[in-house]
């Protein structure tokens, strides 16, 4: 190829980019983005205080939550515990709660979907309702520490749904706020 | 300084920024719902970082290394459970689609751009992050090298090669798609 083509090229590629948009926020994206670092911000900086002035540790590990069992690859998958385990957790303070996913063999593409209830957010995702990953499995357990922090006393069930391929399996975890 | 204060000095300090960031955000994650994310999660920290923010000449870069780390670290996160956010929002669907409204006066001509952008979408999409966020820095949101060195933390001479590949290989897939010729 000619260097006169390779320059015309990469003119084109340079106008094309310089072309490419980016979408503006939602209407009153800023305001409501706004409003919320400030009211999280505090919340958080006063979380901080409040730790630092008890000396506990940050993210203290209050519960494991074990999902056994759970053998994607055969089909005599045993159903989800009739009894939904439980945890307590305390207003505003982030506790992370450990999901051990058991698999008899690594799964590529599997999806993890997270519902929260009212009132409890991931850590670090503030105001999501619903996250979904695509993961990898490894086999045996693999483990998701999940940082739960309540924002409102009520609590709720939280949901965690993993899918590969025609395969799902929902979890469910009572949060209590306490 | 009572909250209200503190409000209303934060807005101040953000607000010239936040058009400048959303892009930032963008370009970074390359997809809304993680572009707003991102977003929110910056100015959370910036609050709680408000009297460090006051101090600082020039806040406008400083957020914006502050948002380049926690994207950073997100995606350091991720890697470490061996995860990664599932993509909402492709930038066909959400961005694009906004575009080509403004090409109704020529819908002909605002289709074959339309599916041009698309097409240099997907081809961004087989580069790096490394390699996509740097020529999309400095390409179409007109970053210098400098800049991109202070955003990123990485030597300029490293950031000029990384484009000069990114450039190479755009090209090299949009001949090959016909996009370009």
């Amino acid at each position: 190829m000619q260097k006169s083509d390779a320059d015309k090229q990469e003119r084109e590629v340079l106008e094309l980019l310089q072309d490419y948009p980016a979408p503006a926020p939602d209407r009153g994206f800023y305001e409501r983005a706004l409003v919320r670092a400030t009211h999280e911000g505090s919340k958080r900086q006063r979380n901080r205080w409040m730790m630092t002035g008890f000396g506990a540790a940050i993210a203290a590990t209050i519960a494991a939550w074990v999902i056994g069992g759970m053998l994607l690859n055969e089909p005599q998958l045993p159903e989800a515990a009739s009894t939904i385990p439980g945890v307590t957790i305390a207003l505003a303070e982030p506790r992370t709660v450990n999901l051990v996913f058991a698999s008899a063999k690594a799964l590529d593409s599997a999806t993890l979907t997270v519902t929260l209830p009212d009132g409890i957010e991931l850590d670090g995702f503030p105001g999501q309702r619903e996250i979904t990953w695509e993961t990898s499995l490894s086999e045996g357990r693999n483990l998701l520490p999940l940082t739960l922090v309540a924002v409102t006393p009520t609590g709720g069930e939280l949901l965690a749904r993993l899918e590969h391929e025609d395969r799902d399996r929902t979890f469910r975890l009572q949060v209590e706020v306490g | 300084m009572s909250s209200a204060q503190h409000s209303a000095t934060f807005e101040r300090l953000v607000q010239p920024h936040l058009d400048r960031l959303y892009r930032l955000a963008w370009r970074l994650t390359g997809s809304k719902a993680e572009a707003e994310d991102l977003f929110q999660e910056l100015l959370i920290k910036a609050y709680q970082k408000l009297d460090d923010l006051v101090e600082i000449d020039e806040p406008g870069s400083w957020l914006s290394r502050v948002m380049y780390n926690l994207f950073i670290d997100e995606q350091r996160r991720f890697a470490r459970r061996r995860m990664h956010l599932v993509e909402e929002g492709q930038l066909a669907g959400d961005g694009l689609q906004g575009f080509a409204g403004d090409e109704r006066d020529n819908p002909a001509t605002g289709n074959e751009r339309l599916e041009r952008l698309r097409r240099l979408d997907a081809a961004l999409g087989q580069l790096s992050d490394e390699h996509r966020i740097v020529v999309l820095l400095h390409d179409t949101e007109g970053y210098k090298l400098v800049e991109i060195e202070e955003l990123t933390g990485v030597p300029v001479g490293t950031v000029k090669s990384r484009l000069h590949r990114a450039r190479t290989r755009l090209r090299e897939i949009l001949v090959a798609d016909g996009t370009i010729s």
